[in-house]
């Protein structure tokens, strides 16, 4: 082999290497930078006390509860809407939704919220409110659910479907007994996944849900609700030192968050692995 | 566990000896009619002007070449063919008389009374128990099910291979114990009919044995048509066979029956050339 | 005729007994209720975007009356004296005194970080992909594979906390400042200590964006069939050239499709750029290191303020902004899905924004 293309080899794989650093560097770069910031606050105090007390747990508690709504209404619409897509959609309607569906994964965020907070928080009076938030959430989300709900039907095999239709299944013990419990591993970490987008997302938050220092409400309206990405956003402006450590705090804890979600996520799809594998027919 | 109750109504028919070619067919002799079926994917005509009768508690086999529409037409005689969009069939089929495609006929009334066996087993992934006894709950039964599973079981000749690790799963089961199992499986539901698309074709010979011996067995209680591309296979166990071919048409390549007679009459005195050219190997 | 030795139909073709009220019920029970349901279920992504076009065009619709087609060729937008009593009358609209408003300092920002980002992005992101999906030892895949899903899932306002705290005024102290110095065109004004400003939005998006396309190229890298790899090797090729040769053409088309999804997120991206583009109004950005704004962060930061204008029109003008974001936004994507359909793949889906 000549050395020009030994050389050229050695350039090539060098340029990849440093690609891929990075890749990773500006990652762990924000990941030290939040964490080494947020250091003078790490502590207990963050899950015990308000954020008017130096504390974080109303906007976690508001977190988990937006969260909470968002897995309730983007999930049931979403996981609804994949199902009909994969099982039962005439193929014109099924391209018609999909289509659709496609190009709402494409509005911008913000264009989002601006909807919404004329729509939801101005015109029906909701005020900044809960319903609002988690309503700009789901249809964020949604698209990803559907997507990810179709895809994990279609990898289950249509020889059991046919089975089930042979020994005379209706549609619904088909649907219930047969098709869905195979592909359920898939359909929730594409759900839990779609929670972990919405963490992180604060552009249809920041017009529809607003902030107080108290703990979240269960009243859907009305009344504003704490959460991470709102203290991130308002502390970082602030000239307040310590108010700009509770920023980065509120950074870490979402990343937690963000954590935990997509680990769950992959756990759920490695254990049904094994059985998915032997099912392919 | 008798196929001779009539599941929607509940009706005892008298049960009907074997019936045999030296036997004229009457009526009830014939349990589902087809008369002058066409059948299309789309625009794309796939069968053609079939028209045939299968009798009771016979074995009929259909044989012919890859592409002659005979599992297309076997998935005619359950409705199956009505889960793949656009298609559409022209003609009657009838079940005891009745209209298979009338309006008010039910596909999974239907496919509880005409069963069905797979090309490549299918069995959901769940226990083996599970398998056997899913779709009888699921289409009404309450209580116990063990009794039905055990007996599906043993008809199926599986029981004793399986008696012990019912609760495994059924992907733990050989290729032929799994096809068994499907067969267990379109049992336990009662069906008049049983209609086997090659059931053997992915097995090994010994499997291949059981199976065929196994249909030798549930001839008593069902009738059974099979589809195979094996014609030894059609020849030893099948007392009418039907012979399908391709026709080439300035339209596209259609299905169409050829001949069907006795599987005797088929194999040693055809009276069409082509089927005659097929059963000696001289084509396809 | 092609059937042989046709039996006689039975004579009595009657139907099985079977009663006629039941037949009727099962009739009218056809379509199942599930289907019903989870039908209308189907429809709801199609009804909201349906509503959300419908919201924002009739949101701009007296913006784009007042504004005309100055809206296109103006750089300023400004509310005007929103506490005076003068009033400015266009079209039959009114805005208040003073009011102008233009989007195409907005678009201009916003066409411009989102390309920096891509020109970044893309080779970094492949390259990466390459050597890792190619040269990674197989049990590192998967937790590869989270780690990249993790990236992707960083709220973008701890991008926004990092550019703003660590890598801003790092850039503007050890690369602007020095370049800044050599007064080239393009490269020299503007520069700000915390280095708010049209490069610092760019390449904090590109890193946003990477995650992105990487994993998606890793993805298309492992999905070569591996007995190519071998073939080429067998003809004695170098790996890169194996990877010219094999690996690139079997997934240029999924890294035109990936690209794709990052610039529409690119170009949607809002409160990243919120708080690193210094958000400079009513002026193109007169360098890559200068303060700028997007359409997205525009209408962020000034939502609040607008609904101060008891005209309405600042609120409406902002819509009219999103509804050029949105088209342009939507262009992209079916530029990117018809190039990638042309190409003979399919855009993946991920959010756009």
């Amino acid at each position: 082999m000549g050395i020009w293309r030994r050389l050229r080899n050695v350039g090539f794989w060098t340029l990849c290497g440093l690609a891929a650093l990075a890749i990773a560097a500006p990652a762990l770069w924000v990941l030290y930078t939040v964490f080494h910031q947020s250091l003078p606050v790490i502590g207990w105090r963050l899950l015990t006390h308000n954020t008017n007390a130096g504390g974080l747990k109303n906007a976690i508690l508001g977190t988990l509860w937006l969260l909470f709504g968002v897995l309730v209404l983007a999930g049931i619409v979403g996981v609804g809407s994949g199902i009909y897509l994969a099982e039962f959609a005439p193929r014109g309607i099924g391209q018609v939704a999909r289509f659709f569906s496609d190009v709402l994964a494409g509005m911008p965020s913000i264009v989002l919220g601006y909807v919404a907070y004329i729509t939801l928080v101005v015109q029906a009076g909701w005020g900044y409110s809960y319903l609002a938030g988690v309503i700009a959430l789901s249809v964020l989300v949604l698209p990803y659910i559907v997507k990810t709900t179709e895809v994990a039907l279609r990898q289950v095999p249509t020889a059991l479907r046919e089975g089930a239709a042979g020994l005379g299944m209706t549609e619904r013990i088909i649907l219930w007994k047969i098709v869905l419990p195979p592909a359920l591993p898939g359909i929730m970490s594409g759900v839990i996944v779609a929670l972990a987008i919405s963490t992180g997302e604060l552009a249809p938050l920041l017009f529809t849900v607003g902030f107080t220092d108290n703990n979240p409400s269960l009243a859907l309206t009305h009344q504003q609700v704490p959460y991470l990405t709102s203290v991130i956003f308002t502390n970082l402006q602030l000239p307040d030192p310590q108010a700009q450590y509770l920023s980065a705090a509120a950074g870490a804890m979402s990343l937690l968050l963000l954590v935990i979600l997509i680990l769950i996520g992959r756990l759920i799809t490695a254990r049904s692995v094994k059985a998915t594998r032997r099912m392919a027919l | 566990m008798s196929p001779t109750v009539n599941l929607s109504t509940g009706e005892r028919r008298p049960l009907l000896r074997p019936g045999t070619s030296e036997v004229a067919p009457t009526a009830d002799d014939i349990v589902l009619s087809t008369q002058h079926v066409s059948f299309f994917y789309g625009d794309v005509q796939a069968l053609s002007d079939i028209s045939l009768d299968v009798h009771r508690q016979e074995i009929t086999a259909l044989i012919g070449p890859s592409g002659c529409g005979k599992t297309t037409f076997l998935r005619c005689l359950n409705r199956l063919n009505d889960m793949v969009p656009r298609t559409r069939l022209e003609g009657q089929v009838l079940f005891d008389g009745e209209d298979l495609y009338a309006k008010s006929v039910r596909p999974i009334d239907i496919r509880r009374r005409i069963g069905m066996v797979f090309q490549r087993a299918n069995p959901f992934p769940k226990s083996i128990y599970e398998n056997v006894a899913i779709a009888p709950r699921a289409n009404g039964q309450r209580g116990n099910l063990d009794d039905l599973v055990e007996e599906s079981l043993r008809r199926a000749a599986l029981w004793d291979e399986v008696k012990d690790k019912l609760k495994s799963s059924a992907f733990d089961l050989s290729g032929g114990q799994q096809q068994r199992l499907c067969i267990a499986r379109a049992i336990a539901v009662e069906p008049e009919v049983l209609l086997m698309d090659e059931p053997a074709s992915a097995l090994d010979p010994v499997a291949t044995q059981a199976i065929e011996d196994l249909m030798q067995d549930l001839k008593r209680d069902y009738t059974i048509v099979i589809v195979t591309h094996n014609m030894q296979q059609a020849a030893r166990t099948s007392d009418r066979t039907a012979f399908f071919t391709v026709d080439q048409r300035p339209e596209g390549r259609v299905g169409v029956l050829v001949e069907y007679d006795d599987t005797n009459t088929i194999f040693t005195n055809p009276k069409d050339p082509r089927t005659e050219d097929y059963v000696t190997g001289r084509f396809g | 005729m092609t059937s042989f030795h046709l039996k006689a139909t039975p004579a009595d073709s009657a139907p099985l007994p079977q009663r006629q009220g039941a037949r009727a019920r099962r009739a009218l029970s056809r379509v199942d209720p599930m289907r019903v349901v989870l039908g209308a279920l189907a429809l709801i992504p199609t009804l909201v975007l349906a509503f959300l076009v419908y919201k924002i065009f009739s949101e701009a619709w007296p913006a784009i009356r007042f504004n005309g087609w100055s809206f296109f060729t103006t750089k300023t937008f400004t509310m005007g004296n929103l506490y005076g009593s003068a009033l400015e009358h266009r079209n039959g609209q009114v805005a208040a005194g003073g009011a102008q408003y233009g989007v195409l300092a907005f678009v201009l920002g916003t066409l411009l970080s989102s390309l920096i980002a891509l020109l970044v992005a893309v080779p970094v992101a492949v390259g990466g992909a390459i050597l890792l999906g190619e040269k990674l030892p197989a049990v590192l895949q998967a937790p590869l594979g989270v780690f990249l899903e993790l990236l992707a899932g960083i709220p973008s306002v701890v991008f926004g906390l990092w550019g703003v705290y660590s890598f801003g005024p790092w850039l503007s102290r050890s690369v602007y400042a020095p370049i800044s110095h050599l007064g080239l065109p393009w490269l020299s004004a503007g520069v700000s200590s915390n280095g708010q400003g049209l490069l610092t939005s760019g390449l904090v998006l590109a890193v946003m964006i990477v995650p992105i396309i990487a994993s998606i190229t890793r993805e298309l890298v492992r999905s070569v069939p591996g007995n190519t790899r071998e073939g080429a090797a067998a003809l004695g090729l170098t790996s890169a050239e194996s990877v010219r040769v094999v690996t690139l053409p079997f997934i240029h088309r999924g890294i035109v499709a990936a690209s794709v999804l990052g610039l529409a997120r690119a170009l949607g991206e809002t409160i990243a750029v919120l708080i690193i583009s210094g958000n400079a109004l009513n002026t193109y950005p007169v360098s890559l290191f200068a303060p700028f704004s997007t359409m997205a962060s525009t209408i962020a930061a000034m939502l609040d303020s607008a609904l101060t204008d008891s005209t309405g029109m600042a609120v409406h003008s902002l819509a009219e902004v999103g509804l050029v974001l949105v088209s342009i936004t939507l262009v992209v994507n079916f530029a990117g899905r018809y190039i990638a359909r042309s190409l003979g793949t399919n855009v993946p889906i991920g959010r756009g924004a």
